[in-house]
């Protein structure tokens, strides 16, 4: 087996510790980080979505390979910046105002990551203010809005709302979290929802126009 | 006055005590007092912590162990030094400080404490004989009734909230009851068609008319708090999760709405330290000792949230931690709660099939799982190889599990322990539930013992409370990775102490003030907000 794909086998499983040294092999190897992300970590990601869709994995294990990712990106980030490599999309993400479970928004970043966007993560909590402040600092193609609590959701409707009203660069917006329905995302003029991490690289790439 | 004797007058019509003077060794009085076989109640094992061992000086001078001399009159800790012989000194034990109850395994809780018999009521044989100690818990309701002039728990009754016909857990419940008219019907399912019914029933059952009910104490999570007093819990459903009342709430039944006890009968909300960690937590802090010794002590009581105290010398920390209904058989194939007839306790001899099940004894209610056979199960499981680190059969070992044993729905595969019984089925699906719940918990322990700078090893002990019951197998739940780090001679499985808590408040008028002092002592950890938090919860998922 190549480096890349011990590396890919390594974030599918959930292996952190091997995926770190494997990927610094890689660039030890000659290999360009880019390349790196795209014939490991993105294939990868996309097989650990797919078998979550399938459901052969469960959330536990998905948690776990993301952690792998992250490992391996941690490492690739400083390579890719100074290589002056910078994915094509970006997407800001956040959880809604009051909010402060972030295991899901996390992951979906992270499969995002996978799916080679530029992410920029504005944590949990963020006001609606917030979401339309980083819209105009950063004009991303995508944002991603999650509640956990139902007791946040008007929470989701708001910023939609705010970032509709805003007159910042038009976007596409995606919800998500537990409570959250294609009912609820349509009512409140969401462009998408996916029910779990797995399906929203899917819809993500669907929105931007990548798929 | 010289050399005369410390006079010290005793409640209930026993004889005064004369004490001689001290030996030249300090002895304290709560100490001489108990060496003449009148106990008082210590329950902080004379560490001056609690106050249940306060009594009256009438006349004469105590002096403290400090060396400072206290004259009457005064209320002093009896532990905290000694009544001065020579000095005309008579000391007057009240009721309260008199030790009746021993600690004791109840019916579903220990109390790891000595109290007074003397009831936050005065008690009458006709009017006021009886009160109830209630434990409303998101799933399970449970009300005790208690004989006011014995401290005895007469009998209990127990069901389902019926409020969970309108929501599972407490987040739909507060989102519910922002809607026009919700709160009312909450409030109605709890008071109307929960405790009213149950309270009939402990009092026919036990032949106890409920015109001489004299009083109630009320022990549960902070929202089930306020949907029982009708108060608004919206601002508890986001950041920064404000309670609208924590405190100790003296209330009338009629305030509740409550019927079938007379209208008058006084209600005691317990105090809760936050808006997620309530007054079942307060309660078992009491109940389990852990308030009345220097630890590092921790309580760990599983439900639909898990809430975690730890004591560290004098600080106390208390988190909350989103463990989801696995470990009371929400969300899986074939879980149940622990009533009679479900599986209890699960073991696989060698990997050996079938696998030995205990079923809860009486009149089968239910077939299923309930908690404890799931942690026994992921215990004995993977020790015996089934499955791995993830929680998935292994496929070696399934290889050689027979047919009858097997359940395979579509791509989901799970264990049938007994052949061919599909309400004994362990899934794959149930497995990353209940993984999931354990690492929310551990890491949850984690977390607390971390901002304490405290490590596992250093606990002195670990009360381990909740709707397992008493019957939960340690060292399986350590060995499923629920308590990590820990080993089994640390634990002490305390079953239900938010009932505990709430029975100990009835019959020891100290309790209550106790536990309003301690309800504001806790530093409340957003596990949310802390480094590390997701960290420790990937790292949990897995089998040690």
């Amino acid at each position: 087996m190549t480096t890349l794909e011990q590396l890919s086998e390594a974030v599918g499983i959930g292996k952190a510790k091997d995926a770190k040294v494997l990927t610094q092999r890689a660039l030890d190897e000659g290999i360009r980080p880019g390349d790196i992300v795209e014939r490991a970590l993105v294939p990868a990601m996309a097989d650990v979505g797919e078998r979550f869709k399938r459901n052969d994995i469960f959330v536990p294990e998905m948690l776990i390979a993301a952690r792998a990712m992250k490992e391996a990106m941690g490492i690739l980030e400083p390579h890719l910046v100074a290589a002056g490599i910078t994915p094509k999309y970006t997407a800001v993400i956040g959880t809604a105002q009051g909010d402060l479970h972030d295991i899901g928004k996390n992951l979906v970043a992270i499969m995002w990551r996978g799916a080679n966007f530029r992410v920029v993560d504005l944590g949990t909590n963020v006001t609606p203010a917030a979401f339309v402040a980083a819209i105009e600092e950063h004009k991303p193609h995508l944002v991603g809005l999650s509640a956990l609590l139902t007791t946040t959701m008007p929470a989701v409707a708001d910023t939609v709302r705010a970032i509709r009203a805003s007159g910042c660069p038009p976007v596409k917006v995606m919800v998500g979290g537990a409570p959250i329905t294609q009912q609820f995302a349509s009512e409140i003029g969401a462009d998408g929802y996916a029910p779990d991490a797995g399906s929203a690289v899917d819809k993500a790439r669907a929105l931007v126009g990548a798929a | 006055m010289k050399g005369s004797p410390v006079r010290v007058r005793w409640p209930d019509g026993l004889p005064e005590l004369r004490l001689a003077a001290a030996a030249r060794t300090f002895r304290s009085l709560a100490a001489q007092l108990a060496a003449s076989g009148r106990p008082l109640n210590t329950r902080c094992g004379q560490r001056g912590i609690c106050a249940g061992c306060t009594v009256k000086l009438v006349a004469g001078a105590f002096r403290h162990e400090n060396g400072d001399v206290i004259a009457a009159p005064a209320d002093v800790k009896a532990c905290q030094g000694q009544a001065l012989a020579g000095s005309g000194t008579v000391v007057e034990v009240p009721a309260r400080s008199v030790v009746v109850h021993q600690p004791q395994v109840a019916t579903t809780f220990k109390v790891n404490v000595a109290s007074a018999q003397d009831p936050i009521v005065r008690y009458s044989a006709g009017a006021c004989s009886h009160g109830l100690a209630i434990d409303v818990g998101t799933t399970t309701v449970v009300v005790a009734l208690v004989d006011l002039a014995s401290g005895e728990i007469v009998g209990e009754a127990s069901g389902f909230n019926r409020q969970i016909e309108m929501g599972e857990d407490v987040i739909t419940r507060i989102q519910l009851a922002g809607s026009p008219g919700q709160l009312q019907s909450l409030h109605r399912a709890i008071v109307e068609s929960t405790l009213m019914p149950l309270v009939h029933d402990v009092c026919r059952d036990n032949g106890v008319a409920p015109g001489r009910l004299g009083c109630a104490t009320v022990a549960g999570n902070t929202t089930m708090l306020h949907l029982l007093t009708r108060t608004d819990p919206t601002p508890m459903g986001f950041s920064p999760f404000r309670a609208p009342f924590l405190g100790h709430r003296a209330l009338r039944a009629a305030d509740l709405g409550l019927g079938v006890v007379p209208p008058a009968m006084p209600v005691h909300l317990l105090p809760g330290f936050s808006a997620y960690v309530g007054a079942d937590l307060v309660a078992g802090s009491l109940c389990t000792g852990l308030m009345d010794e220097p630890g590092p002590s921790l309580l760990v009581d599983i439900g639909t949230n898990g809430e975690i105290l730890l004591r560290r010398g004098e600080n106390l920390y208390a988190t909350a931690t989103a463990a989801g209904p696995a470990f009371e058989g929400g969300r899986l194939e074939c879980g149940t709660r622990a009533v009679a007839g479900a599986v209890e306790h699960v073991t696989l001899p060698g990997g050996v099939f079938p696998a030995v099940v205990d079923v809860v004894p009486g009149k089968p209610q239910a077939a299923g799982l309930c908690g404890s056979a799931y942690v026994d199960f992921l215990a004995e499981a993977r020790r015996c190889g089934l499955i791995g680190a993830q929680g998935r059969l292994e496929p070696t070992a399934w290889a050689g599990v027979p047919q009858a044993h097997r359940h395979e729905v579509g791509a989901n595969r799970g264990i049938r322990l007994r052949p061919g019984d599909p309400t004994t089925v362990v899934t794959e699906a149930d497995i990353a539930h209940l993984l999931q719940a354990k690492a929310a918990i551990a890491a949850g322990i984690q977390m607390l013992l971390r901002r304490a700078r405290c490590e596992p090893g250093a606990v002195r002990k670990l009360y381990l409370a909740g709707g397992f019951g008493l019957h939960l197998n340690v060292s399986n739940a350590i060995a499923c990775g629920l308590l990590p780090g820990f080993s089994p001679k640390q634990v002490d499985v305390v079953g239900n102490t938010s009932l505990g808590g709430a029975w100990l408040a009835l019959v020891d008028s100290t309790v209550l003030p106790e536990m309003s002092q301690a309800s504001t002592r806790a530093e409340v950890v957003e596990l949310n907000l802390e480094p590390g938090f997701e960290e420790a919860f990937i790292d949990q998922l897995s089998l040690p």
